[in-house]
This record gives structure tokens, C-alpha cells and sequence, in this order.
């Protein structure tokens, strides 16, 4: 039911984005688009939004919030035109990609028992299961980050449906104290 | 306006929702569609899915195979002719690449039938790898195999998939026109009424046998009037085009307007009376019906 909800969210997006750009035109014959300012504007909005974290520590579990940015990434799943820099359409990733990422974490559970930053860098390999990626795909990869306890590699492993929109990520870092596992609900758009 | 949006897409939303989970089986579906009786025949799979034969050539529009589109929008009736039923494919082509007319699942089952995928501009780079060749057309370009050309032909739509690309992907929606032995066909994919472009149509292509036409959605009208033609503007795009017949697409398939089922094609038979137009100008099939229009 939340994949339905979070799909129809989707669409009811993309349906009033493709009506709002067409309302801006001629009255008659009205060539349809979004302005590049409106594009850029959609784009950032959707990069502000947050996945929310699932802190596990040895001891310890409490709440954060993920952001991503994608500088490049190689589609070897399309048929053509396979990189991308920055803004990444769905099927670009979850039909067969790496990518390049950069990631900062606001999370609890840090040493002095406060929250903290995590800065974290990566690449992680995305392949196709259902539908071309579409329905479900999964990704695996390996990043290394720095937080205030000091800085280290960590792993994860990942699955995404709804278009990519809706992922699940688990990331493992051994030395980063009470903050080893990171499970994340991730939201992207682009 | 935006709230009037919003209410659009609930009430599109609440329909989908409520739809039946099941599909409307198709009885007696043809399990053979080669016609040797035929010079040209069309089989309506369901929206804008049609199988065309010209002679011994056979074309697959915008195919749609799927139990929903965009995993949100559920079939309302089953494809009216299973993939696996389809005749070697001389092309296939998809005019634009929203969900209910690219989609990538059927694709993938199309891989052992034909060798070539005909696309607009901007396409490809959205589209996965599959085993066929996927070719992109301009407006005006052609591609030609085995006797058969097919010529890319300017329609009004939209372009994009997931609606920031529609910034990026803006000449990526077309028609296009098959000529074969003497044939030819229109296929309008999704499109508004737009008379320049049917009329420059006509100039390149004075003799169309047949046009395949959208006549929905059209509820509620303001919304959809700048990308899709009503049933009365159909019937003025085939009188634009000068096509000798039309066979409607693109209805009674998905719910994504306000239009109920059976709207479409009522309003458009209503039109046809009035303009003293019979099945022999306007074929209205059901899914999974094929229509020999022109026979041997």
C-alpha cells in the first residue's frame, strides 16, 4: 500500500508538472515545457529531501537524516548516451549504473551521546531485477566517510522500487562506533 | 488552477485505486493474426497498441502488454492479442515516452520479434539495452527495411517520462506514417488537434489509407485540450490528414481522465451521425477485434 501511495504521489507529480508548464504558454498552440528555471527549481527541491535514517550502534538506537548528490554516474544499462553528471533520471540508474556519490548524515548516537555529522563519499554498482529497475532493482556498494569519532570505509547493500524513488539501504561501518549499522529508507528523484 | 490540478489527479488517483484488480478477459482472442485476405488490416490490442498488416509487412504501435502502466494504473481489459501470438514484426515504433505508450517491460518481450524499435529524439538515452536495434526519428526522417519506410511526422504532445525530463526531452513525442506497396498509414500516438502539422502531414503524404487517431482522454477538457483531441477533433484531424478511414485509439484502456468508459466511443459514433460518417470511413473495434480494411 505505501508503494501504491508513494507511486501515485509520483505521478499525480509528474501529471501536475506537465499540466502547470503547459498552462505558462500561447493560448492556442502552446509548445510544452518546463522552463529551465522551474527545472533547476524542481530538481534542488527534490535533492533537499531527506532519507530518513535508522541508527544501530552496539548499544544504542536513535534517528538521523541522509542527503545524496550524485556527481556522475555510468548508465551501462541504456541503449544510448550512458553518463550522467548531477541529474539522474530513473532508469539512467536502475537499468545498470555506477555512480559516484556524495553523501552528508545527520545521526544520533555519537560518542558524546549527541548527534553529529557523517561525510561520507561513495560509488555503488545498481542492477536491474524487475521491470528493468523500474519494479526493483538493487544496488551494492562501499564509501568512505568521516564523523567526528574519526574516519573510516564502510559497506552497504540496497534495494529500490517505485522508479528508484523508494530504495532501502543498509550500511556497515565496524569502526564507526555506536553508529555500526545505518539503515536508511531512501528517497530520491532524480 | 493548481487546486483544480490537484482535484484532477485525486479523483484520476481514486478511480485507479477502486479499479478492478482483474482485467476484462478478451473472448475468442486471435491466436494467429496473419490475414492472407488482407492488404491492410489492423488489430486493436488495446490503447494505443494496434497491430497493422500492409500486405505481408506487419508494424506494432506504441506496444502495451502489461497488467498496469507506471505501477500505478491497472488494465481495465486484458491485451487483445498476447505477445507471444505476434507475427515477425517488420518494425515497431513508439511515439513519446510516457507510461502507457513506452513501455519497457513489453519491450523486453518484443526482443525475438523484431529486429528494430523506432523512437523520437531523446529517447534512446531513457531507454534500457535491449537485443533489437533502437533507432531515433527526427520530424520528417525516415527509416526504410524491406520495402517498408517509415517517416516521423509532427504531432502536439508532450515529451518526458517522469516529468522534470519533459524540460529535456522536448522534441521527444512524434507520429509517424508506414508506406508499404503503395500503403499508407498514420499513426498519431497521442496528440491535439493541431491543424498546421496535420496539414503538412497531408502535403508529404496526400494519399493516407488509414489513420489510427486518439479520441480520448478529453475530461476535464481545459486540461487536456493543449495535449490530446477530443472525439469531434479526431474526426477534423482525419478530415486534416484527407485519410480515407480511421480506427480510434487510445480508450477505455487505462483511467486517466475524468471520462467514464464507454464515453469515448459513444461521443464518437454521436459525431459520426452527425457528420453522416459510417464504419466504413470510422471503425470502431473492440480489444482484441481485427478489421480487414482493405482486402486482396
Amino acid at each position: 500500500m505505501l508503494r501504491w501511495r508513494v507511486s501515485q504521489l509520483l505521478v499525480a507529480s509528474a501529471v501536475i508538472a506537465a499540466t502547470s508548464g503547459a498552462r505558462a504558454e500561447d493560448a492556442r498552440f502552446p509548445p510544452i515545457r518546463l522552463s529551465p528555471l522551474a527545472t533547476a527549481g524542481v530538481w534542488t527541491l527534490a535533492q533537499l529531501v531527506p532519507s530518513p535514517l535508522l541508527v544501530t550502534g552496539s548499544s544504542h538506537v536513535g534517528g538521523g537524516v541522509r542527503w545524496q548528490i550524485t556527481p556522475f554516474v555510468y548508465a551501462f544499462g541504456l541503449a544510448a548516451h550512458p553518463v550522467r553528471f548531477f541529474v539522474i533520471e530513473p532508469v539512467a540508474r536502475h537499468a545498470g549504473a555506477i555512480e559516484l556519490y556524495a553523501s552528508p548524515e545527520w545521526a544520533c548516537c555519537a560518542s558524546n551521546d549527541g548527534t553529529s555529522w557523517i561525510g561520507r563519499v561513495g560509488s555503488r554498482v545498481y542492477l536491474p531485477i524487475v521491470g528493468y529497475g523500474e519494479t526493483l532493482a538493487w544496488s551494492a556498494g562501499a564509501s568512505y566517510y568521516r564523523a567526528s569519532e574519526g574516519d573510516g570505509a564502510a559497506v552497504e547493500v540496497g534495494a529500490y522500487t517505485l522508479f528508484g524513488v523508494l530504495g532501502f539501504t543498509v550500511t556497515v561501518a565496524p569502526n564507526l562506533k555506536r553508529r555500526e549499522v545505518i539503515s536508511a529508507l531512501a528517497i530520491r528523484y532524480f | 488552477m493548481a487546486l483544480a490540478s490537484c482535484g484532477f489527479v485525486g479523483r484520476i488517483l481514486t478511480r485507479n485505486l477502486s479499479a478492478p484488480s482483474e482485467p476484462r478477459k478478451v473472448e475468442q482472442k486471435i491466436e494467429d493474426p496473419r490475414r492472407a485476405d488482407a492488404r491492410l488490416a489492423v488489430l486493436w490490442v488495446g490503447h494505443a497498441t494496434v497491430l497493422v498488416q500492409m500486405d505481408d509487412a506487419f508494424v506494432l504501435t506504441d506496444p502495451v502488454f502489461t497488467r498496469t502502466v507506471g505501477q500505478v494504473s491497472p488494465r481495465l481489459v486484458e491485451p487483445g492479442l498476447d505477445p507471444i501470438h505476434l507475427p515477425s514484426l517488420t518494425a515497431v515504433v513508439v511515439s513519446h515516452m510516457h507510461f502507457d505508450h513506452l513501455s519497457y517491460d513489453s519491450l523486453g518481450m518484443l526482443e525475438q520479434k523484431t529486429k528494430i524499435v523506432l523512437v523520437p529524439p531523446g529517447v534512446r538515452s531513457s531507454m534500457p539495452h535491449y537485443a533489437f536495434e533502437s533507432r531515433e526519428l527526427d520530424t520528417w526522417e525516415s527509416y526504410e527495411a524491406a520495402g517498408l519506410r517509415v517517416t516521423a511526422v509532427p504531432v502536439r504532445h508532450v515529451g518526458g517520462r517522469w516529468a522534470l525530463d519533459q524540460a529535456w526531452n522536448s522534441r521527444a513525442f512524434t507520429g509517424y506514417v508506414f508506406e508499404y506497396h503503395g500503403l499508407s498509414v498514420y499513426f498519431g500516438g497521442d496528440t491535439a488537434l493541431d491543424e498546421e502539422k496535420f496539414v503538412a502531414t497531408r502535403k508529404r503524404f496526400p494519399a493516407l489509407a488509414l489513420a489510427l487517431l486518439p479520441i480520448c482522454p478529453t475530461e476535464p477538457r481545459a486540461f487536456m485540450r493543449r495535449v490530446h483531441m477530443d472525439t469531434i477533433e479526431a474526426l477534423d484531424a482525419m478530415s486534416l490528414l484527407g485519410a480515407e478511414r480511421m480506427v480510434p485509439v487510445h480508450f477505455d484502456t487505462f483511467i486517466n481522465s475524468d471520462d467514464q468508459p464507454g464515453d469515448c466511443p459513444r461521443l464518437l459514433r454521436e459525431h459520426m451521425r452527425e457528420r453522416h460518417l459510417g464504419p466504413d470511413r470510422v471503425a470502431i473495434l473492440a480489444a482484441g477485434e481485427q478489421r480487414v480494411l482493405i482486402g486482396k
